[in-house]
């Protein structure tokens, strides 16, 4: 009955897990797209706390704790502090692909995630079937919106995204290592305040933020 | 424990870095920091050669003859960039702290490529991978111009991305040793369950991998962001993106090779094949049009890690031929940027069409650009040209006469585009008033030249040795 709810709970989290990167990958407001990657970091937190007895695997208190300080607390706050109200309002009034379109695409990337996983999973449990798959999918949507969208705040939350994507997953089939997922944690906040100086930069030098403009560095020119 | 003090003397220097109030104390400590950990590997590296392996902590830390080699060659790298920093900072920055602020990021960032070869847990060295980025950054946005940033912000969200897909495929691996109850991942552990995994879960991972890793790597066509970093940094450090950083990222693709090899089609095999002739063949053709010289020898990067792909994708039988051509194409090309540091030095410009009778401008520099040019083409009697000699003749044997004539083609062709360009900036009219380089710029091409010239001509038994046990590494 347990592992029916525990089951149930798990699916419902990673419906959710995935429903919060296709909103990710729509939304226009840049101010709303980080409200989002909180959202799906807390759900990856809710995700490791479902494991620890789904899986019967304590050290996975140490992701929930790490996720929740590092990526619901830390980041938003780094990102929030260091870029002024102007970025974060920012919006994005042209896709270079447009909604539709992407949804389209995140749907066939869903397709492909299952059908690359199917093939994986005969003999493990739903959970870990499940998780690899949503994991995968939201990797993958992940790589996609990096791609296509042209604003620097949406590019470096689709990163964490990814990173959301490949550790959803990392974390329902593999051993949590306390230490790797310090280091990982760490890193991810490295990542964010080095991508934070770097637009600050480009603020003051290029006078915006729009990383899609930056094409000044191609063949036949130079300095 | 010489192990574990590699990366952190490099981590001490940048403490001093920061702490120093007096640049010449920095440049010396940084200096002496690149000696140090070069005799350091070296040691380790004969350590190995006598007895194949030094472990530090079971399962964490070891050294073998492919983690030896990389060392090694990151040493001689960090001790010749530091020298080529020294006269060339000095000369081009003016700002003092902006001097010291490069001479902490170096320092950092040659400590995070001194762990990746270190640790034996495909998610620890992860780790290190992605230091590397983030340590580099701001390295490659030094200049703080436009053009800088805009290398810099391509380079931190295209390769963390890269790192990011990577770790997905690290993960399917781990979770293939975990099914066999297996309770500790390393490269053996990896290598030894990966007969018992699933073939849908070996590709899946190999694909991730692959195209994760050799994002970072600049296989094309996922290479967009290499020319624009390795050509806007410093000098020294496109030295050190170029000659070493993007091997040191092969050489974790080249850690899981054995576990890929029982994928059956020999489909990691062809992977690297086709991606390997798809980046020189494109290379190739950037290379004629390019008008930055920092940028050619920058697809001559691409074209070279084009190279060690197909050496890889070419079987057992060149996997000797493909570590010489790392050795050799590190210290080669690192020697071109350096050449191409002090071409900028005498000229200020990186426009080719802008640089005429440069031998005339600075005969150092003019030379060492002009013969370090045909060294990295593939000139004899320079050491490039016996390796890729060998990976010929690998080809040969593997019966691959079709990879072999499109290698040769592609590999003509490249060379012709450097030479054109460098004919037209050595020879001809000066175009500048004849400048002197700094002392230590000079010092750091001569020990440059060194390996290169000697390695060409003379190829000691023990470097022999060497390579044979680092090809272990790469056999199931």
């Amino acid at each position: 009955m347990m592992q029916q709810v525990l089951s149930s709970m798990n699916s419902l989290v990673g419906a959710l897990f995935l429903l919060s990167a296709v909103v990710m990958m729509t939304t226009r407001q840049t101010q709303n797209v980080l409200r989002l990657f909180v959202v799906q970091s807390v759900l990856l937190a809710a995700s490791a706390f479902i494991l620890i007895w789904v899986r019967h695997s304590a050290e996975l208190i140490v992701v929930v704790l790490i996720t929740i300080t590092f990526k619901t607390v830390i980041i938003p706050l780094v990102l929030n502090r260091s870029l002024g109200r102007e970025v974060r309002r920012r919006r994005e009034l042209e896709f270079v692909v447009n909604t539709p379109v992407s949804l389209l695409i995140a749907l066939g990337i869903t397709a492909l995630s299952y059908f690359f996983v199917e093939p994986l999973v005969g003999t493990s449990g739903t959970a870990v079937s499940e998780n690899l798959a949503m994991g995968l999918d939201v990797l993958l949507i992940g790589v996609y919106t990096l791609t296509v969208r042209r604003e620097a705040m949406p590019q470096i939350l689709a990163l964490m995204m990814i990173d959301n994507g490949a550790f959803y997953t990392g974390i329902a089939i593999t051993r949590a290592s306390a230490l790797i997922e310090l280091a990982a944690g760490l890193e991810g906040i490295m990542v964010i305040v080095v991508v934070v100086l770097l637009t600050r930069a480009l603020v003051q030098q290029v006078g915006t933020t729009e990383t899609g403009a930056l094409t000044t560095l191609k063949e036949g020119e130079s300095k | 424990m010489t192990v574990i003090a590699i990366p952190l003397i490099p981590l001490i220097a940048s403490l001093v870095a920061v702490l120093s109030r007096r640049l010449a104390v920095t440049r010396t400590v940084t200096t002496a920091a690149g000696l140090l950990t070069l005799i350091l590997s070296v040691w380790v590296a004969s350590v190995v050669n006598e007895k194949g392996t030094m472990l530090v902590f079971p399962n964490w830390i070891a050294v073998d003859g492919l983690s030896s080699l990389i060392l090694v060659l990151q040493g001689f790298l960090s001790l010749t960039a530091a020298l080529f920093s020294w006269g060339y900072m000095k000369r081009v920055t003016r700002s003092r702290p902006r001097e010291r602020w490069y001479y902490v990021n170096l320092n950092l960032f040659i400590a995070s490529l001194f762990m990746v070869p270190i640790f034996l847990q495909p998610a620890l060295t992860w780790v290190a991978v992605e230091l590397t980025t983030i340590l580099s950054v701001f390295l490659v946005s030094f200049e703080n111009t436009p053009q800088a940033l805009e290398a810099a912000w391509k380079y931190t969200v295209i390769t963390i991305m890269g790192a990011t897909v990577a770790v997905f495929g690290i993960f399917l691996l781990i979770w293939g040793v975990t099914q066999q109850h297996v309770d500790v991942d390393t490269w053996a552990t990896v290598a030894s369950a990966s007969p018992h995994m699933s073939v849908s879960l070996l590709k899946l991972a190999f694909v991730f991998i692959f195209i994760g890793f050799g994002t970072k790597v600049g296989i094309v066509p996922m290479h967009t962001w290499l020319p624009d970093a390795h050509s806007q940094a410093p000098s020294a450090v496109c030295a050190l993106l170029s000659g070493i950083e993007v091997s040191t990222i092969l050489y974790v693709i080249m850690r899981l090779w054995p576990a890929f090899l029982v994928i059956p089609g020999g489909f990691a095999e062809r992977w690297a094949l086709i991606f390997g002739l798809i980046s020189v063949a494109t290379s190739a053709f950037l290379m004629i049009q390019v008008k930055d010289y920092k940028r050619l020898f920058a697809f001559s990067t691409v074209e070279q890690m084009g190279i060690l792909l197909v050496a890889l994708g070419l079987g057992a039988g060149s996997n000797y031929a493909l570590l010489c051509q790392l050795m050799t194409h590190a210290l080669t090309k690192s020697l071109t940027f350096y050449s191409a540091g002090a071409v900028l030095l005498v000229t200020s410009t990186l426009n080719i069409a802008n640089v005429r009778g440069l031998i005339r401008i600075s005969p150092i520099a003019g030379t060492s650009l002009l013969f370090s040019g045909l060294a990295i083409g593939g000139a004899p009697p320079f050491a490039l040209f016996l390796s890729e000699l060998s990976i010929f003749k690998a080809s040969l044997t593997a019966s691959r006469i079709f990879v072999l004539v499109l290698l040769l083609a592609f590999l003509t062709l490249a060379f012709i585009a450097i030479l054109r360009h460098l004919n037209h900036m050595v020879f001809g009219k000066p175009t500048h008033a004849r400048v002197k380089l700094p002392r230590t710029v000079t010092a750091s091409l001569i020990l440059s030249w060194i390996p290169v010239l000697v390695l060409g001509v003379y190829f000691p038994g023990s470097i022999h040795h060497w390579l044979t046990l680092a090809t272990v590494a790469l056999r199931r």
